[in-house]
C-alpha cells in the first residue's frame, strides 16, 4: 500500500515537474490587445550576435574577419523582411532612440531575467516628431550551434563555467524581446525564445529558415500573451 | 423604533461607503504620530488645500496628533520625479499591484530612501476622480494606491482622503537616536539561543505492548495469555502475561535544556492496569476487582535542535534516552459477601517491589510566544530485573521472578509552560 503510494507520488512529481521549471514569457495585466498596424521595431541594429564565428565563416564561405558583420547583417535583413511581411505597417526606429536609456534587467521568472534598454517612466520615444504607440524592442538575437536559452538566461547557471561544446546538430537562435507600450511606458509582453533548426551541412538557406522561424515565433507569442 | 434606527444606520453606512474612495492595494505603511505629510502632484495645481487636509486628518483620526502638511516642492521641481509622477497618473489601475508601479529611475529611488519618516502623498487629477498613492522610505513601490471621487469642495475631498487612507493606528515618531539604533538592530528572526530553558508540563498518552511496525507475534504470546487460579500463566517473563497492556497514561514532566542542545528531564508516569483473569476459572467468583497501579519515576537525557519558524513559534525536535524505576501497587478486593478467601487467593502472584528499566524515544515541542508549549512524545520503555544473579543452592526451589523483561510503546501529548534564563 505504502509502496504504491510512493510510486504514485513519484510519478506525479515527474509529471508536474518538481525539478526547475521556467516561465519564458511574461505579460502585463493590462496587455489586452495585440498591436497590428501600429507596431514599430527597434534594437535590431545591435541585437544580432554570432557565436562560433570562425566555424560559420568556414562553413558559409565568409571572410573570417568580416563574418560577424556580414552574417548578422544578412540575418537582420531576413528578420526585418519577415516582420514586415507579418506587420505591413512596421516602422523601424533607430536603436539610438532607446540606447540613451540605461540598461536594466527585467524579471521574467524567479530565475530568468532579461537585460535591455527600456525608455524611462514618463518619457515617450519619438520617431521624427510622431509618437509610435507600440514598440517591439529586440534586446538580444544570439545565433549559434546547439545553444539553449537556459545557459544564457537562468542567472543561477550563467555564472557557472562549462566546457565549450563543439557539436553542430542544430542551428540555434536565442532571442529576447519586449513589446513596449510607448504611450503608457510599460512593458506589455516580454519573452525569451529559442529556435533549434536541425542541420546536416549548413547553408545560407538554413540561416534564413531559422531566422524566419524566430520572427514567426515572436508573432505567435505576441498573440498568445494577451490576457 | 428599533427597526427605524437600524434603517438609518444602514443608510448612513451605505452613504459612508459610497463616499469613501477605492483602495486598490494597501501594504499598511507606518502612520506616524505628528506626521509630516508631503503632497506631491504632477498637475501643478493642487487638488486639495494642505491646511484643510491637516484639519481633516485631525478630525478623522484622533491619534494622529498635530500633522504638518505641505506641498512637496523639491520633487515637483525634479525632472526624474516629475516624469515618474506623470507616468503614475496613467498607470494607477485597479488591476495593477505595487510591483507594476515600481520606481525605475535610480535618482528617484535614491530620493525615496532619504525620505526618513516623512509620508509622501501623491495626488493626481484624473477627470472625475483623484488618484492617490502613498510612499515611504521603506519601498520604491507605492505602499498604497487608490482613488477618491473628485469634488471642488476641498474640505470634503480632504475628509475623504483622510478617512480612506489615514484612518489606521498611529505610531510615535522616532528620535534621531532611536532611528539610528533601529538601523543597528538585528533582524527580528535572529535571536540567540537562550543558555538555559526549562519547562514543566503534564501530558496524557497511551501505551501498549505491541510496538508499531513490528510483527504481531513478537508480543502476541504475552498479550493473549490469561491468569488462571490467581497465579498460573504460560510464562512470567513479561508483566503483560498478567496485566492488560493497552491503557491510558498520565505523566508529569520537569525538564531543562542547555544551549538548545543538551538537556535533562525528570518524569513521573502513572497508569492503571487490570489483571487479565481467566473468566472461565470459577475460583474468581469471589473476586470483585484486581488491578495494579503503575508508578514510574525516570530521568531522561535529551538531545535537541531548535527551529524558529515565526516570531511567536519555536519548534524543538528532540531525542531522549533515560532510565526509570517502576512500582506496581496492587489493588484487590473480594466481593462483600465473601467471608473467607480461597486458598489460591492467599498464595496469589506477587510482583517485585521495584523494577528498573530504560526509555528511548523522541518528540517535538511547539513553543508559542516563548512560553506556551505543546509537546508530542513517543518511545519505547522497558522494565525488568537482573535475570543473571549468581545461582544459589536453593535456586531451583525458589519461585520464578515475575516480569523479567517487559517492554511497551507509548505516545503522549502534553501541555507545557516554558521559561528561559
Amino acid at each position: 500500500m505504502f509502496k504504491k503510494f510512493a510510486i504514485v507520488l513519484a510519478i506525479a512529481c515527474i509529471l508536474t515537474g518538481c525539478g526547475p521549471s521556467y516561465h519564458w514569457t511574461k505579460s502585463h495585466p493590462l496587455y489586452k490587445q495585440v498591436p497590428y498596424s501600429s507596431l514599430s521595431i527597434t534594437g535590431t541594429e545591435n541585437a544580432f550576435i554570432l557565436t562560433r564565428s570562425k566555424w560559420f565563416a568556414k562553413k558559409l564561405g565568409f571572410d573570417s574577419l568580416n563574418v560577424q558583420k556580414e552574417a548578422t547583417k544578412f540575418c537582420e535583413q531576413v528578420f526585418l523582411d519577415e516582420m514586415k511581411r507579418a506587420y505591413p505597417g512596421l516602422k523601424q526606429i533607430p536603436d539610438s532612440s532607446i540606447l540613451r536609456f540605461p540598461e536594466e534587467s527585467q524579471k521574467i521568472d524567479d530565475r530568468v531575467f532579461i537585460k535591455g534598454h527600456f525608455p524611462e517612466q514618463g518619457v515617450s520615444v519619438t520617431d521624427g516628431g510622431s509618437v509610435p504607440p507600440y514598440i517591439l524592442i529586440l534586446h538580444e538575437f544570439i545565433i549559434g550551434t546547439d545553444i539553449n536559452r537556459v545557459i544564457f538566461y537562468d542567472y543561477e547557471i550563467i555564472r557557472q563555467e562549462s566546457a565549450e561544446k563543439k557539436t553542430s546538430n542544430n542551428l540555434s537562435i536565442v532571442l529576447s524581446y519586449t513589446l513596449w507600450d510607448n504611450v503608457n511606458q510599460r512593458p506589455l509582453f516580454s519573452a525569451v525564445d529559442e529556435i533549434q533548426h536541425p542541420i546536416t551541412k549548413i547553408t545560407m538557406d538554413d540561416m534564413k529558415a531559422a531566422v524566419t522561424e524566430a520572427a514567426k515565433k515572436i508573432r505567435i507569442h505576441l498573440y498568445e500573451g494577451v490576457r | 423604533m428599533k427597526r427605524f434606527s437600524f434603517a438609518i444606520l444602514l443608510i448612513i453606512s451605505l452613504a459612508a461607503s459610497a463616499l469613501a474612495g477605492d483602495v486598490y492595494f494597501n501594504k499598511h505603511p507606518v502612520l506616524w504620530e505628528n506626521p509630516d505629510i508631503l503632497i506631491w502632484t504632477p498637475d501643478g495645481e493642487n487638488p486639495i488645500d494642505p491646511k484643510e487636509l491637516c484639519l481633516s486628518l485631525k478630525r478623522t483620526n484622533s491619534g494622529i496628533g498635530t500633522p504638518k502638511c505641505r506641498v512637496f516642492g523639491e520633487w515637483e521641481r525634479d525632472t526624474a520625479a516629475m516624469h515618474y509622477a506623470k507616468w503614475l497618473q496613467k498607470n494607477i489601475d485597479p488591476e495593477l499591484d505595487e510591483e507594476y508601479l515600481h520606481i525605475r529611475h535610480p535618482a528617484l529611488m535614491a530620493k525615496v530612501q532619504q525620505l526618513e519618516d516623512n509620508i509622501v502623498l501623491y495626488l493626481a487629477d484624473n477627470g472625475n476622480t483623484v488618484n492617490v498613492a502613498i510612499f515611504d522610505e521603506t519601498s520604491t513601490n507605492p505602499k498604497v494606491a487608490g482613488r477618491v471621487t473628485k469634488t471642488n469642495d476641498k474640505i470634503a475631498l480632504g475628509d475623504e482622503i483622510a478617512s480612506t487612507f489615514f484612518s489606521g493606528k498611529t505610531k510615535r515618531r522616532l528620535s534621531k537616536e532611536e532611528r539610528k539604533k533601529l538601523l543597528d538592530e538585528p533582524d527580528e528572526y535572529y535571536k540567540e539561543v537562550p543558555s538555559f530553558r526549562a519547562w514543566a508540563g503534564v501530558s496524557i498518552g497511551y501505551s501498549q505492548a505491541h510496538i508499531p511496525l513490528t510483527p504481531d507475534d513478537w508480543t502476541e504470546s504475552h498479550t493473549k495469555s490469561k491468569v488462571r487460579n490467581y497465579r498460573i500463566t504460560k510464562d512470567s517473563v513479561s508483566l503483560w502475561n498478567f496485566i492488560e497492556d493497552e491503557d491510558p497514561l498520565l505523566s508529569v514532566h520537569l525538564g531543562g535544556i542547555w544551549y538548545g542542545f543538551i538537556g535533562l528531564e525528570l518524569i513521573y508516569r502513572f497508569a492503571k492496569h487490570r489483571v487479565k483473569i481467566d473468566e472461565t476459572d470459577s475460583v474468581y467468583e469471589e473476586l470483585d476487582h484486581w488491578n495494579f497501579y503503575q508508578h514510574e519515576v525516570g530521568l531522561n537525557a535529551l538531545f535537541a535542535r531548535s527551529y524558529t519558524i515565526t516570531k511567536w513559534l519555536d519548534i524543538d525536535l528532540f531525542a531522549f534516552l533515560g532510565f526509570q524505576y517502576s512500582f506496581y501497587v496492587e489493588d484487590i478486593a473480594l466481593k462483600d459477601e465473601v467471608k473467607k478467601p480461597s486458598k489460591a487467593y492467599n498464595v496469589r502472584i506477587r510482583f517485585e517491589s521495584a523494577y528498573k528499566g530504560g526509555l528511548i524515544g523522541g518528540g517535538a515541542q511547539f513553543v508559542f510566544f516563548k512560553h506556551y508549549g505543546i509537546a508530542l512524545r513517543t518511545g519505547i520503555s522497558s522494565r525488568g530485573r537482573d535475570m543473571y544473579v549468581d545461582p544459589t543452592p536453593d535456586a531451583a526451589a525458589a519461585p520464578s521472578v515475575i516480569g523479567g523483561s517487559t517492554i511497551d510503546w507509548f505516545a503522549s501529548v502534553g501541555l507545557e509552560y516554558h521559561w528561559s534564563l
